[in-house]
């Protein structure tokens, strides 16, 4: 069973070659101005424009709140470390050292999943306290936040495949997808008064099926059962994952 | 078993032909030199001997590993320094280390040691936990190399190791490299300089554009063009010499201007030196100093890869 073995200790090592490219991302790129701007401040001012345009509580609004910060703050940093570490060469290293690509997208995604874990709670908090909010499907919640984070992490390191040296060329196609899945996945807008055409795409949208989940967890009404939630996101990860590693092995030549 | 065997290897991007099937091997414990002027395709060759892109045409191996297809076993046994000094401007020189390590998987222990050895071993003890956003250009240089060394490799690829560095970082960088070719360990390094060739290698391969020109001892690579002596002479005035009338001298196949010396390419010292004699006196010149030389590396690197001024007529 030599080569069961092997396959094991191959699988262990990865893993933990993912993990120390998680770690060195979030030693370097936590702090980065850009990615606090783009990962905090912005999901607040999409949910301060909709809090002031319309007269709903913004109570109501929080699991919306919740699922864009992390839309935001997940698919944030790859898109900017991974662009300049191009640029310093740094990348190379993680092309050349003796793991699989699937775990540098992996330990790549790491990095911004951690990110969007934590940012995540401040909505979070910030409605507990300021509207009492009670959390009636506590594992419904955190499988939303936890998914999410995932998803949107591994989209963000899809997007910074392409094979630039400028991070705002990343963000701004990342922009394109990101705006547009804010209104028509239910976050703010309920899925009934989306437009036709947007509705399609708010069924293939993974943020239609996260928001859902936290939704969910407050005990607002859904659309799906969580199961089917749970199902959807996990296709969405695994569509990314295998997407960005055939990116990275197309471009890197 | 060899260290390192390229078969054929070819590399196309589009139009350009980096690499024109090219092949060679290394033995376990020899530290192989790969010479060649810009865009050669030196880099392409580690590039594909690493895995880190596929060859259009040919294989390789290491350790009998193939490079395509068993490319994360074959990378557990290599260090690579890559040719611009990659390391992370925001960590540390221990966090730099402490990274690579982890994504060798090297041990806590032995990576904390070989650390504390490594950061010794290239002087940059006194700077171990500051960000190494404020080092040198021979300093981050130095830590690449040591971060190339982190997982104890069998063989290290180095491309370029001393391009453009301090004169104390060329020492300790040509000190380790030869304390690691006396441990056993095979090194595989790309360079323009000739002279760093000349003493650091085993073996030179001469590489110019994408085709190999030459491969052997750098002393037998200098036989191959015994042919090629050279008459170094100093006039005075300098200025009043015309190198078509040095050309014209019998037996003088090439003229080289350098400094305020002029090299005169030739088969037959002596018949030269009769001819520079004459046209000294005809011209109203003085010699100031006359010189025979044997064929240095250059002048094969010169010979083999037509970079002589003729338009790359050269090279075979
Ligand atoms: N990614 C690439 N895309 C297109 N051309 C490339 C690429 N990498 C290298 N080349 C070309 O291949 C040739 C060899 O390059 P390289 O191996 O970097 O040379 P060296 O390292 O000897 O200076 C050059 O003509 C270079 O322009
Ligand atoms: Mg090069």
């Amino acid at each position: 069973m030599r080569s069961v073995s092997e396959y094991c200790t191959g699988v262990c090592t990865g893993f933990s070659a993912a993990w120390a490219i998680a770690r060195k991302d979030i030693l370097i790129y936590y702090a980065k101005p850009n990615i606090i701007v783009s990962g905090m401040l912005f999901p607040l001012f999409m949910f301060l424009a909709f809090a002031l345009g319309r007269p709903a509580d913004p109570a109501t609004m929080v699991p919306g709140l919740i699922a864009i910060t992390i839309l935001f703050s997940s698919s944030s940093i790859e898109p900017v470390s991974i662009p300049l570490e191009r640029r310093t060469k740094t990348f190379e290293r993680l092309l050349s050292a003796p793991i699989s690509l699937h775990m540098v997208v992996l330990g790549e995604s790491m990095s911004g999943f951690l990110y969007a874990c934590c940012i995540a709670l401040v909505p979070l908090a910030a409605g507990m306290v300021l509207f009492q909010t009670s959390l009636p499907d506590l594992p419904a919640l955190a499988a939303g936040i936890l998914l999410l984070s995932f998803c949107f992490a591994t989209m963000g390191t899809l997007f910074a495949a392409y094979p630039t040296e400028s991070p705002g060329d990343i963000m701004s196609m990342l922009n394109l997808v990101r705006l547009p899945l804010i209104f028509v996945s239910g976050v703010f807008v309920p899925m009934g008064q989306v437009p036709f055409p947007g509705q399609i795409i708010a069924y293939l949208s993974p943020l239609t099926y996260g928001n859902d989940l936290v939704q969910a967890g407050f005990g607002k009404a859904t659309l799906f059962h969580p199961a089917i939630d749970i199902a959807a996101l996990c296709i969405a990860i695994g569509i990314f994952q295998s997407l960005a590693n055939r990116l990275y092995h197309t471009f890197n030549e | 078993m060899h260290a390192i065997e390229a078969i054929s290897l070819e590399k196309r991007f589009g139009t350009i032909q980096a690499l024109a099937g090219i092949s060679f091997s290394v033995e376990e414990g020899e530290t192989f030199g790969f010479l060649g002027p810009n865009g050669a395709g030196k880099t392409t060759t580690i590039r594909i001997l690493t895995g880190m892109t596929e060859p259009t045409g040919g294989s390789g191996r290491i350790f009998g590993r193939d490079v395509v297809q068993e490319k994360i076993p074959a990378r557990r046994e290599i260090g690579i320094v890559h040719e611009t000094s990659n390391i992370y401007t925001d960590l540390s020189a221990w966090e730099n280390l402490m990274f690579t390590a982890r994504l060798y998987n090297v041990g806590k222990r032995e990576r904390e040691s070989r650390a504390l050895d490594l950061l010794s071993v290239f002087g940059l003890s006194g700077r171990k936990d500051d960000k190494t956003k404020g080092f040198s250009k021979g300093m981050k240089r130095r830590l690449t190399i040591a971060m190339g060394l982190i997982n104890n490799p069998r063989l290290l690829f180095l491309d370029e190791p001393t391009s453009g560095l301090d004169v104390q970082s060329n020492l300790i960088i040509r000190d380790v490299i030869r304390r690691l070719a006396g441990e056993g360990v095979t090194i595989f390094l790309t360079t323009h300089n000739i002279e760093e060739a000349n003493i650091l290698c085993d073996r030179v391969a001469i590489i110019n554009r994408g085709r190999i020109a030459a491969i052997d001892t750098p002393e037998r690579l200098k036989k191959t063009i015994q042919s090629v002596q050279s008459i170094e002479v100093a006039f005075d005035p300098p200025g009043a010499v015309r190198a078509e009338d040095l050309a014209g001298i019998d037996q003088v196949t090439g003229v080289r201007k350098m400094g305020d010396k002029i090299r005169l390419i030739t088969g037959d010292p002596p018949a030269v030196i009769v001819g520079v004699t004459d046209y000294a006196r005809r011209s109203g010149l003085r010699i100031i100093s006359i010189n025979t030389l044997g064929p240095s590396l250059e002048d094969v690197f010169i010979r083999l890869t037509g970079l002589d001024g003729e338009g790359g007529g050269g090279g075979p």
